[in-house]
């Protein structure tokens, strides 16, 4: 039977727009404007789910998103490309195409084989988990059966990877809720002059001013016009971060907005009532029968009984008798209200009222698919009377009291104290530029909530710099719109507290009895506000049990912590669009084209190799290696970082930061630098080269640059000596040209004299290279005469190309990272964090000559100093394995084992093309590390692999290819 | 002697990525206009001894620490970075007489080889929201701020200007990040409506 | 997210910055005891408490001093080093 009503004033609905949908395979049409649940429900059909454990029939409950009753999947189709799971009914839009079913069902909504649980629902009380799978020989039957029988929506795996624009925003102040409470906060706040951000989940802004009676909502107009105030529906506010700080999420995208001032107007739950079959579809709170009459024109029921607490539930009925829906009766769990003109009205309307009432319990119609009829008996506080009368229906609307949508206001850090008198928990100690006001506040008469928003917004204005603050005094509630104890028992059970988790009554008592009486614990045993709707709708419910059970004061139960988000927010909108920012250097099109295979150094990119067609990459690798050692190689280091230290304090600066000495350094000289920490770990390595008296330029590694670079400037920040510290590490190319041949092609480019005696070993020379200014520098880099060139950047690429060009004739080849450390190991070179670890001293790494422990002072000076008193814990030593091994080589951290135990680890391997055997570098306890001794390397699979200790370099260990003897 | 024969020219950082990108113009340049000016002439130093040094060579020097100031006859700009850091771009004839000055003890040379972006439009907010965490709508620009910060994940010195009520603001990082800048904010320019222009149509706001 | 005042730049989120632990006075490496030396090298307090900082804006690279209270995680103020009496 149809339920669409005639047109509404002010409906949210587009008649004009017809929208086709199927829903379990049935085809519907609705209109644009509606939400899934209000189309389907307008077309007659009422049961649109199965509940999560005994799998009972659902329709809609609050329509708010604050239950979980109707959830549905989304199936790919024409018109979706993928399924997508989880859609909530009630709050998304009707869209064309959609092809919905629901989740959770055992073969589709009508037929749902898994409704039989319900018969075994006394097997499977509050924490049957726990207890009935004890047997690890059926657990994996129990585990199978579980995931077929639960679950909600399926992920459809052709999901495209979607990338959302996240963006930030800020405002002055953000006021979450645009219902009365919160356009009247933000109207107040931007009158003064702050620049004002209202939030509203609905796709409209209002609140329940656009279903209420009793409402009006003349400020909506004001606030929408005013030109300080911005409203963004379709949006609601997921956490609540320091400083004010909150995502917002919509359909699209989240923003990340910071406010200088927040105001909470974010109302209040209604709270559904306990009692026997209270989740029948047609039992709904009243404004979910509201907002079906005025945003969709849904006819909610045909003939309706209320159930009320308050005064808002006198207006719904009178609402509902207006809209054409015959009311049986009124029942109020009070005996008595201050309402009386409303209780005058109701009558008016032909309604009965009962006071002191409460509905037993609801019978289901013949078919078992909703309510019939519910039955009436006194109430007392819980204390229920016989059954006095059975009242035929289609529909509840249960208006009974409210719970303050405080979520946010918890993760702020508000402390909340339990009014009594209003039976509702509300801010006590507010943090620093939050306010609230409204519902959420425990102001609920609409004139109050108006005054209250004002006095908010006044406030947070004044907060932020804009006017004087508030002067308003809020009139207290004349009485709670929320009932003490709107539950009422049943021996037969199925009166549910949480929708989501279908528990009922028994299972709290059941909890409390285990000993799971305290509020944290009752959550997790009973599952109670862990489903999907996060306690909205039965937290308050269930504390109030836990308080009489135990016998204690709601104030004292306390609440559990509201995490975010305070709706589920799509993962697509969390990842947005992801920033991983890449360093490159000038040259990087060259390698390129020159078929550089990639890697990652830190945030930079390097060539690993060069790829040649048909070649390997482990020959790609030595071919380059060997090509520098007969003839010439080039390498990009532009990714080296590059420091200089500048004025009249410069070398002192050096000496207190290496550990080596730099004063006496000559200008136009090069040294090896380590640096240390303050606890004597070898962090980085480098060459400083000396420009001039206070003119120094030194390199770290990649790695190291941008920490080092922070680290130094910290420690002259504190010793304030007369230099300056410039990070270069972008604004320089360099490459290394390095071989035999490196001279003869690098003449071809330069002025600068390069005979042995004029730019010696480890020399340092300014000059013009190609035509471009150049610092040159001779540095042992992989053991063959060779120069690292450094050019401004933007000349990098012209200096590459001259360089290649020059050396054409001698069969220049460009290589890679690999091959680099295939060479430098060669020589025995050690690279910082591969062959030194977070503990490694220099002495164990072989470093011990470069200590010059008799300086005045330099960072970790005194920790070297305790450490050399104690034995040395392990040393760095080179090896080989024997020149006709054969087989699988050890790895890197393969582990040195002597008489069974623990003996030190592999740091680098790999076969030398040079040598045409495995060298590498190894840790290992200082009795294994004389040369000559045999190790014993074990591999992945056990078996061993045995090698020498030799002393390094391994090859040219006189270096006389990178020195004047060549 | 070999070195007579080359004449290289400096490359922009961003030279590989442009070759092969499609410029607009028209709306969609006045909606997002992203320009390439990393070659601008530029001199940078810093130190204690720099205020009076830049003075004394005639530079003015902007009075409050992150804040900008024009050059004479729309020569350029000098910009103070933090408390006792310059840069100074535009007039390559003053660049190249302070690169070849004389510098005293508390004067240190920085050289600059920054990637450069000229962003313009009416979208200009839209883009700067989705990038970075700075409330540039807030700054009054009659002060001239130069704010140093970080956008899509890069750290970057911020020039806002505004130019016939069209928002026209300079970016400076790292050339070593100016790609990968110049791609991502490309892509979200593009999604906005906007994309690379040549820095010729965006001569008049140099 | 929590924002950090630089003393130069201003208000910013603390993503910008670089924590590096709490400010302590060296003892002199040359006369301190090897107890005292590795006392300082290794144990910070981590009781809650105010702490005062070394931070770093990486965007400007400013060093600076924070005085943070941790257990109410309030950023007190924000100064640079020795202009903090």
């Amino acid at each position: 039977m149809m339920s669409r009503m005639h047109q509404k004033n002010g409906e949210w609905i587009d008649r004009s727009k017809a929208v086709s949908f199927s829903f379990e395979g049935k085809t519907y049409s609705g209109f644009a404007g509606d939400t899934i649940s209000s189309a389907i429900y307008a077309s007659g059909q009422r049961v649109m789910a199965r509940s999560f454990k005994y799998h009972r029939p659902r329709s809609i409950m609050s329509l708010a998103n604050h239950d979980a009753n109707l959830i549905m999947q989304n199936g790919a189709g024409a018109r979706f490309p993928y399924a997508t799971p989880n859609v909530r009914a009630d709050v998304t839009p009707l869209a064309e195409g959609m092809a919905l079913t629901a989740v959770n069902t055992f073969g589709g909504l009508a037929d749902d084989k898994a409704s039989v649980l319900g018969k075994f629902a006394r097997f499977l009380p509050v924490g049957f988990y726990y207890k009935a799978f004890h047997s690890k020989r059926l657990f994996p039957l129990w585990e199978r059966m579980f995931r077929k029988l639960t679950g909600l929506g399926k992920v459809d795996f052709a999901t495209p990877h979607i990338r959302t624009p996240k963006q930030y925003d800020f405002c002055d102040v953000l006021v979450i809720g645009a219902g009365a409470s919160g356009l009247s906060a933000a109207l107040a706040a931007a009158d003064q002059g702050a620049e004002v951000v209202v939030v509203d989940e609905n796709a409209r802004a209002g609140g329940s001013m656009s279903y209420q009676p009793g409402t009006e909502d003349s400020i909506l107009a004001k606030a929408v016009s005013h030109p300080r105030i911005r409203i963004l529906t379709g949006t609601y506010a997921a956490g609540y971060y320091a400083d004010h700080w909150v995502p917002l999420v919509d359909s699209e995208k989240m923003s990340k907005m910071r406010a200088k001032a927040v105001v909470f107007a974010s109302g209040a739950f209604e709270q559904p009532a306990v009692f026997r079959n209270n989740d029948l579809p047609g039992i709904m709170l009243a404004g979910a029968a509201q907002r079906l009459i005025h945003r969709y024109g849904v006819k909610p029921m045909t003939r309706a009984v209320v159930l009320a607490a308050n005064a808002d539930g006198y207006r719904a009925a009178i609402d509902l008798a207006e809209q054409g829906v015959t009311v049986a009766a009124l029942v109020d769990l009070r005996s008595s209200h201050q309402a009386g003109e409303l209780e005058v009205a109701v009558k008016a309307k032909g309604i009965q009222v009962f006071s002191s009432a409460c509905i037993y319990e609801a019978v289901p119609a013949a078919d078992g698919q909703s309510v019939g009829s519910v039955r009436i008996a006194a109430f007392d506080d819980g204390v229920v009377g016989a059954v006095s009368k059975e009242l035929e229906c289609d529909g509840v609307v249960v208006s009974i009291g409210y719970a303050p949508a405080a979520n946010l206001l918890y993760q702020a850090g508000t402390r909340m104290r339990f009014d009594k008198g209003l039976q509702q928990f509300v801010p006590e100690v507010l943090p620093y530029g939050v306010f609230a006001c409204g519902r959420v506040n425990g102001v609920h008469t609409f004139a109050s909530r108006l005054l209250d928003g004002q006095r908010a917004g006044a406030a947070a204005a004044s907060h932020v710099g804009f006017g004087d603050g508030p002067n308003a005094v809020i009139p207290a509630e004349a009485e709670s719109p929320s009932h003490v104890w709107p539950i009422v028992d049943h021996p037969d059970g199925k009166n549910f507290i949480d929708f989501d988790e279908d528990l009922q009554f028994k299972d709290f008592r059941n909890a409390v009895q285990e000993g799971f009486d305290n509020i944290e614990l009752l959550k997790r045993y009973s599952t109670n506000g862990m489903g999907p709707s996060q306690g909205k709708h039965s937290n308050m419910n269930g504390l109030r049990i836990l308080a009489r059970l135990t016998g204690k004061e709601p104030q004292q139960v306390g609440t559990t912590t509201a995490r975010p988000f305070y709706h589920p927010v799509p993962m697509s909108h969390l990842a947005g669009r992801g920033f991983s920012p890449e360093r490159i250097t000038p040259i990087h099109g060259r390698h390129e084209k020159l078929g550089a295979v990639w890697m990652s150094a830190g945030v930079w990119q390097r060539p690993e190799y060069y790829a040649q067609p048909g070649v390997e990459r482990i020959d790609s690798i030595r071919g380059e290696a060997m090509a520098v050692r007969s003839g010439v190689g080039i390498i990009d280091v532009g990714t080296l970082g590059k420091l200089e230290v500048i004025g009249p304090d410069a070398a002192e600066f050096l000496e207190r930061v290496y550990i080596s000495k730099y004063a006496g350094l000559k200008v136009g000289m090069t040294r090896y630098a380590v640096m240390c920490d303050e606890s004597g770990v070898v962090i980085d390595d480098g060459v400083v080269a000396r420009l001039a008296d206070d003119h120094f330029y030194f390199t770290t590694t990649t790695s190291g640059a941008a920490t080092i670079y922070r680290e130094l400037s910290r420690l002259n920040t504190m010793w304030k000596l007369d230099c300056g510290i410039v990070n270069h590490t972008g604004s320089f190319a360099a490459v290394n040209v390095a071989g035999p041949k490196a001279r003869a092609v690098l003449a071809t480019l330069t002025d600068v004299d390069l005979s042995g005696s004029a730019f010696p070993y480890l020399g340092l020379r300014e000059g013009v290279v190609a035509g471009i200014p150049a610092r040159l520098m001779r540095v042992g880099f992989v053991g063959e005469w060779g120069y690292e060139i450094h050019v401004p950047a933007n000349f990098g690429g012209a200096l590459w190309d001259a360089l290649m060009d020059a050396g054409k004739s001698e069969g220049i080849r460009p290589f890679g990272v690999e091959a680099q450390r295939l060479l430098r190991l060669e020589k025995g070179h050690i690279i910082i964090s591969q062959d030194t670890d977070g503990l490694t001293t220099p002495s164990e790494a072989g470093l011990d000559w470069a200590v010059k422990l008799d300086k005045l002072f330099f960072v970790g000076k005194r920790s070297l100093q305790i450490i050399a008193k104690k034995p040395l814990r392990q040393k760095l030593v080179g090896f080989m394995l024997d020149k006709d091994f054969t087989g699988a080589a050890p790895k890197e951290c393969h582990l040195v084992i002597q008489n069974g135990k623990l003996a030190g680890r592999i740091t680098s391997i790999a076969w030398s093309p040079s040598l045409q055997r495995h060298i590498g570098l190894v840790l290992v306890s200082p009795e294994l590390s004389a040369v000559g001794t045999t190790l014993h390397i074990r591999l992945s699979g056990g078996d061993m692999v045995a090698a020498k200790v030799v002393p390094t370099p391994f090859y040219d260990p006189e270096n006389l290819k990178q020195k004047e003897g060549a | 002697m070999m070195s007579a024969a080359f004449n290289p020219v400096p490359v922009s950082p961003l030279a590989d990525g442009l070759s092969s990108a499609v410029f607009v113009s028209g709306e969609e340049a006045a909606n997002l206009a992203i320009a390439d000016i990393s070659l601008q002439p530029r001199f940078g130093c810093k130190g204690p001894g720099a205020i009076s040094w830049l003075t004394a060579q005639g530079v003015p020097v902007p009075t409050a620490p992150n804040s900008a100031c024009v050059l004479p006859q729309g020569k350029g700009r000098v910009l103070r970075l933090g408390v006792t850091e310059f840069l100074v771009e535009g007039d390559a004839a003053l660049v190249a007489s302070l690169a070849a000055a004389q510098r005293p003890s508390g004067v240190y040379p920085v050289l600059r080889q920054d990637a450069c972006l000229l962003l313009s439009g009416r979208k200009l907010n839209a883009l700067l929201l989705q990038s970075c965490n700075v409330n540039f709508a807030a700054l009054d620009l009659s002060t001239s701020p130069v704010v140093l910060t970080s956008m899509v994940g890069v750290g970057v010195t911020v020039l806002p200007e505004e130019k016939n009520d069209v928002p026209c603001y300079r970016v400076w990082c790292d050339g070593s990040y100016g790609l990968y800048l110049w791609q991502t904010l490309c892509t979200i320019a593009e999604e906005l409506g906007g994309g690379t222009v040549g820095a010729e149509s965006l001569a008049v706001l140099l | 997210m929590k924002i950090m005042t630089c003393p130069i730049n201003g208000p910013r989120p603390v993503s910008e910055f670089f924590y590096w632990g709490a400010l302590r006075e060296m003892p002199n490496p040359d006369t301190a005891s090897d107890d005292e030396w590795a006392a300082y090298v290794f144990n910070k307090s981590g009781a809650p408490g105010v702490k005062k900082e070394w931070w770093c804006h990486t965007a400007s690279n400013t060093w600076f001093i924070a005085e943070r209270d941790t257990e109410k995680d309030l950023v007190l103020r924000t100064y640079l080093y020795g202009e903090g009496e």
